[in-house]
């Protein structure tokens, strides 16, 4: 029985993968790499390229990361190192509860409070509109924040707590321990818990369907500029969650264009989930905090 | 200096503290503060009238719950399947990390990429149209690392002797399934459950193309074409095109319902779960 449903479970993943292959074999067969290199996508001209969506992807991601990681692994030092016992228990149940807050209810407050934000506090930069790859990076952040803190924290209380005694007793003040004995021990798990918030926030969908602002073709000029930050944009999910789907039904290119784009997602997931997996793997086995 | 560092380090990881709780607070009382004034009697009896702009969210409700249950009913054989087979069948080192590789894999597939599979078997393959049944399997496939995760972690903390007792007595693996592991860890798979249908009770991206739609369904009868109302999906179509205000106070009605109903499953899976991250510490 257990290998039958062990089986079937694996199936299940194996088929989802040769679907998305075998379904958008039509696009590589076309454009090759030049789809996920290709700057424009125009469905009415039969041109397909991914690069923008890509890069939305890649930005917003990167900025919820970027602003999540400091702030929440700066809290779970404090839970983890400062908090005394009593309050600990009540901050940890409080975030965890939190980190269910499902992707819609973030998107409907990014909706009606978030993107006005925005908008009047960049009024200086003439925004458009207050959907932008920026809002969406900032309402992913704090989806994600409670994840990251509540896994950090599980990640520093690894370390066994002789050791920070030790170190407090041979004179090292309270940010000496944490930082030298602690971070310094506990990085992988960190790195780990960073890995699982960035796989999250890349496949997230909702939250940020509803503040990005959705422009296709949305590239700067150069790559380092921060202009596009202000603009709206599109993400692969984004692209995936909008209605354009069911438009590209009837159409072989047109659909295997868009089941690429869920290919590429799920081979970069995948990547950062086994990445994770192995910096977990080395030091102590299985670890509960590669999955949440 | 080393004292003004460490000042300056409490200082800052205090903030951090403070802000994450600031954001935390701000989300729930926000829905709770806008939504309560929306939930009455009426409210969660009342079919959905006027798009959404009258009546309530009785068959948005029971679509949810109808997805809930059955992903349970998906989940649960699956989830007890892999959990045995990783804690009590698969004998190797190195078959375990496999089976918990694809578990992590699984666990961080992206909802919508659940959505698209559903749409190209069930909607498009098996051409049931939008169906409880596609949402329903999709979301308990989704939920299927959590659950299995949750109830293995509970078989690898049995006590020994038990196990050692089970095995004295010469039992093989299956007997010893069901009279010692299962019994002893069924604990493990009510937590799991637990949390991931609180996840799965908010989840759109996968059931938005394959089982819900906005308006005109209520009980489903059939398999074919018999999609359900959902709270989320209720939750994404108002939050994208609704400026009217009548709709937008039934908007924060239904967030705080599916907010209630959420931090309820995760409420109630909450105490077992602490204890798991308390006894690590030890």
């Amino acid at each position: 029985m257990s290998f039958f449903f062990t089986a079937l479970a694996a199936f299940f993943l194996l088929l989802m993968l040769f679907l998305f292959v075998w379904q958008s074999l039509p696009v590589w067969r076309q454009s090759g790499l030049a789809y996920v290199t290709g700057e424009s996508w125009y469905f009415r001209q039969q041109e397909f390229g991914a690069l923008a969506m890509i890069y939305g992807t890649l930005v917003v991601s990167l900025l919820a990361l970027l602003l999540a990681a400091p702030v929440g692994i700066g809290a779970a030092l404090f839970t983890a190192e400062i908090l005394p016992r009593r309050w600990r228990l009540p901050v940890k149940a409080a975030v965890e509860l939190l980190a269910g807050v499902p992707s819609v209810v973030y998107g409907l407050l990014g909706i009606l409070f978030l993107r006005n934000w925005v908008y009047d506090g960049l009024q200086y930069l003439d925004l458009l509109s207050g959907d932008t790859l920026l809002t969406a990076g900032i309402l992913l952040a704090l989806m994600i924040l409670p994840t990251v803190m509540t896994l950090s924290d599980d990640a520093l209380r690894t370390v066994p707590a002789a050791q920070g005694r030790a170190a407090r007793g041979l004179g090292l003040t309270r940010a000496e321990t944490a930082i030298w004995v602690s971070l310094a021990q506990s990085w992988r798990g960190m790195v780990s818990a960073l890995l699982l918030a960035l796989g999250r926030v890349l496949g997230e969908t909702i939250a940020v369907f509803l503040v990005v602002g959705r422009r296709d073709n949305a590239l700067p000029e150069s790559w380092l500029s921060l202009r596009p930050l202000v603009e709206a944009g599109q993400t692969l999910t984004s692209k995936l969650g909008g209605s354009e789907i069911n438009i590209a039904y009837g159409d072989p290119l047109h659909w295997a264009a868009m089941v690429g784009l869920a290919l590429l997602l799920l081979i970069v997931v995948a990547g950062i989930t086994w990445l994770g997996n192995i910096l977990m793997r080395r030091k102590e086995g299985e670890s509960y905090a590669s999955l949440h | 200096m080393r004292r003004c560092i460490d000042r300056l380090f409490v200082l800052a990881t205090a903030a951090c503290l403070l802000f994450a709780l600031g954001v935390i607070s701000f989300i729930v009382g926000v829905i709770v503060w806008r939504g309560f004034g929306a939930l009455s009697w009426q409210f969660l009896t009342d079919q959905i009238r006027s798009a959404g702009a009258a009546g309530g969210i009785f068959y948005n409700i029971v679509g949810t719950l109808i997805l809930l249950a059955t992903a349970l009913i998906v989940c649960v054989p699956l989830a007890t399947g892999l959990a045995l087979m990783h804690g009590v069948y698969l004998k190797k080192q190195r078959s375990r990390e496999r089976l918990w590789l694809f578990l992590s894999v699984l666990n961080g597939v992206p909802s919508i990429l659940f959505g698209l599979f559903g749409l190209m078997v069930f909607v498009k393959f098996f051409a049931w149209g939008k169906s409880w049944l596609a949402g329903g399997v999709l979301l308990g496939l989704m939920i299927l690392p959590t659950v299995a995760v949750a109830l293995l972690e509970r078989i690898k903390t049995l006590p020994r002797p038990y196990i050692e007792a089970a095995a004295g007595l010469g039992l093989s693996d299956s007997q010893r399934v069901w009279s010692v592991v299962l019994p002893q860890s069924v604990g493990g798979l009510v937590t799991g459950l637990l949390l991931g249908l609180a996840r799965a009770a908010g989840e759109t991206a996968p059931i938005m193309f394959t089982a819900t739609i906005f308006a005109g369904a209520n009980i489903p009868t059939g398999i074919k074409e018999s999609p359900v109302l959902s709270l989320p999906y209720h939750i994404f179509v108002l939050a994208q095109d609704s400026f009217d205000p009548a709709a937008a106070e039934n908007l924060w009605g239904s967030a705080l319902v599916l907010l209630g109903l959420v931090l309820l499953l995760s409420l109630l899976a909450l105490p077992a779960r602490l204890n798991f991250h308390e006894e690590a510490e030890k």
